[in-house]
């Protein structure tokens, strides 16, 4: 990327996530809680075009207009997993448990050393796949938005040094080759696969009742490398500082099929994996941690909508 | 009229990348060959092409600045094998 190229900035002020920081260490729990959420009601009235997408996104989700305690539960929802996030990379232990369904074939490939390609979505823990994946020794490439005060990304980079590099999307030129790089000497790669925006390849899917364009590059990569995929998504546990965490079913290309074989079964497994994760996203619908316009929804009503036809 | 390896290099690109109702000779030498709207190709059509390139001629293409100088028409590319494929 162009170093010099202004870098955009998370939500809130500079200093923001090191007060988050500093604040739970040092209040009592009922002196932080209360004033995380007024804080939170002063970030609702400061960002109106997030509250608007907010909105938007529960009101398809609910299939009645949302109301505005619900959009402040949507931005809550995100205040806290940004505390949890930034306290995992100070440091703090986060239990990942694994649901039993897939299970076992998450654990037999993480627990190889085959390198694979690891999706996930800006939905609950999922940023914490990282750290999953750093503390099981994985050496892992992950796929971020470079942006100018990423206080989370530094400190997962700085806990798992070694382990977790970055790759950075804002320049999806230079990302791909980077990528190449990173698979090539054995690396994972783990990346969101929710925003269409950095995607040149994107496929239209069936979620939130329309069909709706998703990225589908991680399908493009897996057949071009011959990696296999697995998606993860995680969700607060009833317990502190826990996490519930789904896998899917490991695709893995099939050698002997040939490349449009392959890509009728990657588009069945995204659709599984979008399923899925609908029915995680109406039962937890605060966690869907994109303040943005829901995925677009298709040009056609049939077929994928890549942006070339291919295979 | 393209010569030899130029033709392959189309031949190669047009198989590759699986471009439908393109015959090798409608490519121009000259003309980008990513981010061109006549084929439409991105940056993961711009991978698997190198990658397809590294498997045919034995070649290490190592950066993306090396591939976007590369891949920037048959031309260069052609001459950017003739300085790193003997034979080519």
């Amino acid at each position: 990327m162009n170093p010099s190229a202004a870098l955009t900035r998370n939500l809130g002020p500079s200093w923001g996530c090191d007060f988050l920081l500093w604040a739970h260490h040092w209040w009592p729990r009922w002196v932080f809680q209360p004033l995380l959420m007024a804080g939170t009601w002063v970030g609702l009235a400061l960002l109106p075009v997030q509250r608007a997408h907010s909105r938007r996104y529960l009101t398809t989700v609910f299939g009645r207009p949302a109301r505005l305690v619900e959009v402040w539960r949507h931005f809550f929802a995100l205040t806290t997993n940004l505390t949890l996030m930034l306290r995992a990379g100070r440091g703090a232990p986060v239990a990942c448990r694994m649901e039993p369904d897939n299970a076992a074939g998450f654990d037999a490939l993480v627990t190889s050393d085959r390198p694979a390609l690891f999706g996930a979505f800006h939905f609950g823990g999922s940023d914490l796949l990282g750290y999953l994946l750093g503390e099981r020794g994985r050496r892992v490439s992950i796929l971020r938005l470079r942006v100018g005060n990423s206080t989370d990304t530094r400190l997962l980079g700085q806990r798992f040094a070694g382990k977790v590099s970055f790759l950075w999307v804002n320049n999806p030129s230079e990302l791909l080759f980077d990528l190449k790089v990173a698979i090539e000497a054995g690396d994972s790669v783990a990346l969101k696969c929710d925003r269409p925006e950095f995607s040149s390849k994107t496929e239209a899917f069936q979620f939130l009742g329309a069909s709706r364009l998703f990225p589908f590059t991680i399908y493009h990569l897996a057949m071009l490398f011959e990696r296999p995929v697995v998606f993860c998504t995680a969700v607060p546990d009833e317990a502190e500082d826990a996490l519930r965490v789904y896998a899917s079913p490991v695709f893995t290309p099939d050698p002997a099929s040939d490349r449009e074989g392959n890509t009728r079964a990657a588009r069945r497994h995204f659709q599984a994996v979008l399923a899925r994760l609908e029915v995680l996203v109406r039962r937890h619908p605060f966690l869907w941690f994109n303040f943005l316009p829901l995925n677009p929804e298709a040009p056609t009503a049939h077929g994928p909508a890549s942006q070339r036809a291919r295979p | 009229m393209s010569n030899p390896p130029t033709l392959r290099l189309k031949t190669l690109i047009v198989a590759t990348l699986k471009l439908d109702g393109v015959r090798p000779e409608d490519i121009p030498d000259d003309e980008p060959l990513i981010g061109s709207p006549r084929f439409g190709l991105d940056s993961i059509d711009a991978l698997e092409l190198v990658l397809a390139l590294e498997k045919e001629f034995g070649v290490k293409i190592g950066s993306s600045e090396e591939s976007r100088r590369a891949l920037g028409s048959v031309n260069a590319l052609s001459a950017y094998l003739r300085a790193h494929v003997s034979g080519f």
